[in-house]
């Protein structure tokens, strides 16, 4: 298979690089010269990346500018080139990528702006899972609480950042009628995503809340995290918190350790 | 989603007008349940393991029967064939039991490196050989016929000796699949490589083809020329509709789709031009019966 495996090759370099120019040779010139042939595809398979990244980080293109973010979804393709046919998860280094792309850095908080839509497009496409039997907590041996180990719901995650990311992103809707400003030197936001009837919420959560569910999370034991959470806010009340997450379905199983 | 949902059946997709569905659109099919023949979506848009593609398309496949079209099997690379996504494929054809399944006769990856693109293939004995292989793989995995389809190009190779449509009437014939014939991407390809479509048509065996799709597509103008470049973006033009009924009469009717991927109109816009191959479709219909 020379033949087919070269001219891949060459068409790949070709689609990487401006400069390659292995396929020339392969490419009949008829009327429009054969590199501005290319050229069409470049800008299809350009075309093609930035679509999926605009379309799991519309805020992000919003806070930069259009020219900017298909610039930066240009480099971001360079750098992590997609691996797979489908592109579900070809987003999934952007933020880390915004967080180290100098042009960006004046940004300070769109890697975490960006974390939150990459929150948002994962839960949006998670499976699902029957909520915990709501007498099966109760039928526990109260001495065996402290072992209980929680399985979270497949489209929960939970973020941190030092800004207002929720805030930021709720002014960037297209619906947004209210005042646009944000304070960048508010609180910062600790956030639980959870999809809901196929609607994606973000809850605001308290420091030792976030932290009691950031544990669970982690697969370490309630009693673990009841400790965590204690250390931040010497009266967290656990029980309410424990009812409040198995109501909303966010702990949906739990295994004794 | 692993297992066969009892509740979907394969059925014989009928000879009418279907649309894309686009997630734009759930909402408004939900609610208005357009009389239309068939759903096709793209396959791809479902590899997640849930949430709300797989709720709406739940819904939908209940009521309508469907097509799969995939846009990333990189059918004709020299790379591996992906088992995890002819795993995950294999997976949704199991649970939604589509009644057609068809992927791009073209290549989108080479050494690990997906470009999500329709790269043309050479048409050539080398390339024809390999394709048809990828092709028994394929079904072999999904235990199920595909359809290929013709994509559109803007540019021909040196090396080519298969004029395009006999490519495409062999893979077929010498793998065992059936064809997606879609009429803009000859209409493109016959004004960007000047050939006749008319010939392209005469080349491809009518027990063959299975389904048509319909698009637009816009000029691109360069100081030395112009190029039709697939973007589906657009109405139907013209040609092509008249294009279609030269391939319905030769063809017969069969399920036809109107794909629109960019710029998305209101869903109204797309079941207009989908009553318009409706029409078409009756009339030959009428000349059969």
């Amino acid at each position: 298979m020379t033949g087919l495996r070269e001219l891949q090759q060459a068409f790949g370099e070709s689609l990487r690089s401006e400069q390659a120019m292995q396929l020339a040779p392969w490419i009949c010139a008829d009327g429009i010269p054969g590199m501005r042939r290319v050229q069409i595809y470049r800008n299809n398979h350009a075309t093609s990346l930035t679509e999926a990244l605009r379309a799991a980080y519309p805020v992000v293109e919003k806070l930069v500018s259009e020219g900017f973010f298909r610039f930066a979804a240009h480099r971001y393709t360079r750098k992590f080139p997609s691996t797979e046919g489908n592109l579900h998860g070809f987003g999934r280094d952007f933020a880390r990528f915004l967080g180290q792309f100098p042009p960006a850095k004046d940004h300070r908080y769109l890697p975490d702006v960006a974390r939150l839509e990459w929150a948002r497009h994962e839960v949006y496409h998670a499976g699902g899972h029957a909520p915990m039997a709501p007498q099966s907590l109760a039928a526990v041996d109260p001495a065996a609480y402290e072992s209980l180990r929680f399985t979270i719901h497949p489209a929960r995650r939970l973020l941190r950042s030092p800004y207002p990311v929720v805030r930021i992103w709720e002014v960037n809707q297209p619906d947004w009628k209210a005042g646009q400003t944000v304070d960048l030197s508010a609180s910062g936001d600790r956030v639980l995503v959870l999809r809901t009837q196929g609607q994606i919420e973000f809850h605001r959560l308290a420091p030792a809340e976030y932290r009691f569910l950031d544990t669970l999370s982690a697969g370490c034991t309630l009693g673990r995290a009841a400790e965590a959470a204690l250390a931040r806010e010497p009266d967290f009340d656990l029980n309410r918190s424990l009812v409040k997450h198995v109501q909303n379905h966010t702990l949906v199983g739990f295994a004794l350790a | 989603m692993t297992a066969r949902c009892e509740q979907f059946a394969v059925r014989s997709i009928p000879a009418r007008a279907g649309i894309g569905l686009r997630s734009e659109h759930y909402q408004a099919v939900i609610a208005n349940r357009p009389q239309v023949g068939f759903f096709e979506v793209h396959s791809e848009n479902y590899f997640g393991s849930g949430g709300v593609p797989h709720r709406y398309l739940e819904t939908i496949r209940a009521d309508y029967p469907l097509s799969f079209h995939g846009v990333g099997m990189s059918l004709g690379s020299v790379d591996p064939l992906s088992t995890a996504h002819t795993r995950r494929l294999k997976q949704l054809v199991d649970y939604y039991q589509p009644d057609l399944i068809s992927e791009h006769l073209s290549w989108s990856s080479v050494g690990g490196t997906f470009f999500n693109d329709l790269l043309p293939l050479p048409y050539t004995p080398e390339a024809l050989h390999h394709v048809v292989d990828r092709v028994r793989q394929i079904q072999d995995r999904l235990q199920r016929e595909i359809l290929v389809e013709n994509v559109s190009s803007y540019l021909q190779y040196t090396h080519s000796t298969i004029p395009e449509w006999e490519f495409v009437n062999e893979v077929a014939l010498q793998s065992g699949c059936g064809i997606l014939l879609d009429v803009n991407n000859i209409f493109v390809n016959a004004t960007n490589h000047n050939f006749d479509a008319q010939t392209y048509l005469a080349g491809v065996s009518p027990q063959l083809v299975k389904e048509i799709h319909l698009a637009g597509h816009t000029v691109n103008e360069f100081e030395d020329g112009s190029i039709l470049i697939d973007t589906h973006d657009q109405l139907v033009c013209d040609e092509v509709w008249s294009l279609y009924r030269g391939a319905v009469s030769r063809f017969g009717p069969k399920p036809t789709l109107i794909e629109w991927d960019t710029d998305l109109p209101e869903l109204t816009v797309l079941l207009e031009e989908a009553n318009k191959a409706q029409a078409v479709l009756e009339a030959a219909h009428d000349r059969v019966a």
